[in-house]
């Protein structure tokens, strides 16, 4: 596993980023790609996280905190060192079509591997709605207030907004909790989440349903057309 | 001086003691690519029933303190599909290959120990009579006689060597390894996952889709290596352990107990690289303590020691 040492972080309430020095590059790592996060002793196995953006061995993740994991995270001191193996999974860019501009539609976390999206093909964003419940998740983005869409505030939820903005002629690329990608449009194409265990397609444990079986986020995944999932198994 | 790290049992040569444990290496293939195969003993694939499997709903796996639960449900392709698409690519994993199957009827067994011992490349087969995630007859190490039915199926059904793999929470670990080798089982896994849960306190529900699940890791490796210790001290038969070898320390535990081939399970999940470090650990271990061969100290612990 490749070392990376936490070298800044700046936290809201339970939404976070977290900036890593890796002792070893990634490879070519991509938009959609998550790598497998581990810190030394507990919990054991290494957990998901989309990257939010990668530069010279420099990888940010952008945390919600849920449970031990991320947990430590958030408590680590600057210089605490964790353990990190990928990219893996299948980049956006292999499963959407070239021939469309996206609306980026995320929720929470979800903006995650959406920002690294619009960071790598820019020409491919249409409009970037990000999706949060409280306004204090301002403080974490000076710049770019005006792609936020805060519930409390407007009433509104990214789904509530998309309906003035959308199109026929754009796609939407969306990455959050369920019952937001469940509220989308047919063919939309969803990111999902999943308890993963290997992250690498061997394991199982990270399985949904789709039109064509059982399928493994990990490694099939993590975007899907909405239309092809199964949504009562999950 | 170089170590030798190889072990024979049931007519086979092991370049080294470390198994790939059924599931979390899947077919191989996958890992192949973050793992050189080739380095390892063998790898006992993942476990195939007569009728493909999808595998329980999700969540399927929750950690815990010290381990991992899973209940993944023997997802699987089924025995046709697997002897049409998976069984003629495994000439591509340059190691042992140990096939893993599971009846649930003694008829099944029967017809998995058939299929399999028309696979070339499957050098030994593993009957997973222990598997806690599936609804019914998963669970046939939990009884002696049921144990003993399903190998003789299997028995009757192919000349290659057997491996009954037990469930370690049973009441006399013993008296079902005896069963197992009168009933025609070559070798012994020891063991599997144990029944666990969890539950979200947040919720008031478990967290696993199916409730209850199999404890893997460093949790269970105490209980697993005295089953092991025990049967080794009864029966004079090759044992696999596996639970919780997370590293070479681990690993050394298992063999010094008795077991002449060590499972890796869930230290793939968390890092595919693991069993290379754990065997080079082990390595590293005999040439300082002056030992040639790792056989040597397979058993030790009923041997007086150092
Ligand atoms: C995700 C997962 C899937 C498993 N699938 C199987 C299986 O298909 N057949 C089987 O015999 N054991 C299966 N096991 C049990 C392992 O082979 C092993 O016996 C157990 O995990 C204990 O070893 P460990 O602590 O090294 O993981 C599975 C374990 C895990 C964690
Ligand atoms: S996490 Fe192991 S198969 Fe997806």
């Amino acid at each position: 596993m490749i070392e990376a040492e936490l070298i800044e972080k700046k936290t809201a309430k339970d939404y976070g980023f977290f900036k890593f020095k890796l002792s070893e590059k990634l490879e070519n790592p991509d938009a959609g790609q998550f790598v497998m996060l581990k810190a030394l002793d507990e919990p054991i196995l290494a957990k998901p996280f989309s990257i939010y953006s990668y530069k010279n061995k420099n990888l940010t993740l952008f945390i919600k905190r849920v449970g031990r994991l991320t947990g430590k995270i958030f408590s680590s001191p600057i210089g605490e060192v964790f353990y990190i193996r990928g990219p893996y999974g299948t980049p956006y860019i292999e499963t959407i079509s070239r021939e469309k501009k996206y609306i980026l539609i995320g929720g929470g976390s979800g903006i995650a591997p959406l920002n690294f999206f619009s960071e790598l093909y820019p020409e491919l964003v249409y409009k970037k709605l990000y999706g949060f419940k409280g306004g204090y998740i301002r403080e974490l983005f000076e710049e770019e207030q005006s792609t936020l869409v805060i519930e409390e505030e407007s009433g509104k939820t990214v789904v509530d907004v998309l309906v003035d903005v959308y199109s026929e002629e754009v796609g939407i690329l969306a990455c959050g909790p369920i019952p937001m990608l469940k509220n989308l449009p047919h063919d939309s194409y969803v990111s999902l989440e999943a308890v993963m265990g290997c992250g690498i397609g061997t394991c199982k444990s990270c399985a949904i349903k789709t039109k064509e079986g059982i399928k493994m986020v990990c490694k099939d995944g993590p975007l899907f057309r909405k239309g092809e999932i199964q949504w009562e198994w999950i | 001086m170089g170590v030798d790290l190889s072990v024979e049992i049931f007519g086979l040569t092991f370049k080294n003691p470390l198994v790939l444990a059924s599931g979390p290496a899947g077919f191989g293939f996958e890992l192949q690519q973050y793992l050189d195969i080739s380095r390892i003993g063998a790898i006992t694939l993942k476990t195939i029933t007569i009728m493909p499997r999808e595998g329980n709903a999700p969540p399927r796996l929750v950690d815990t303190h010290g381990g991992i639960i899973n209940s993944i449900g023997l997802q699987n392709p089924g025995i046709k599909e697997f002897v049409r698409t998976i069984a003629p690519r495994l000439k591509d994993l340059k190691t042992i290959k140990i096939g893993s199957i599971a009846g649930f009827t003694i008829e099944e067994w029967k017809i998995l120990g058939e299929e399999m011992d028309k696979i070339k490349e499957i050098r030994a087969i593993e009957l997973d009579l222990s598997c806690p995630n599936v609804e019914g007859k998963g669970m046939w190490a939990k009884d002696e006689e049921l144990t003993q039915e399903a190998i003789k199926a299997v028995r009757e059904s192919t000349d290659k060597p057997i491996i009954a793999k037990l469930a370690p929470d049973v009441t006399d670990i013993v008296k079902v390894a005896k069963k197992a080798i009168n009933a025609g089982a070559d070798a012994l896994s020891i063991g599997n996952t144990i029944e666990a849960m969890r539950i979200n306190i947040e919720t008031g529900l478990p967290f696993l889709k199916l409730k209850t699940g199999g404890l893997s890791g460093p949790a269970i490796k105490p209980i697993t290596l005295a089953r092991v210790f025990r049967v080794a001290e009864a029966l004079k038969v090759p044992i696999i352990g596996i639970g919780g070898v997370m590293n070479w320390q681990d690993a050394l535990e298992y063999a010094m107990a008795g077991a002449s081939l060590i499972g890796i399970g869930t230290a793939i999940m968390v890092d595919p690289q693991a069993p290379l470090e754990i065997l080079h650990g082990i390595e590293s271990f005999l040439r300082q303590k002056g030992i040639e061969r790792f056989k040597d100290i397979i058993g030790i612990a009923h041997r007086g020691g150092f």
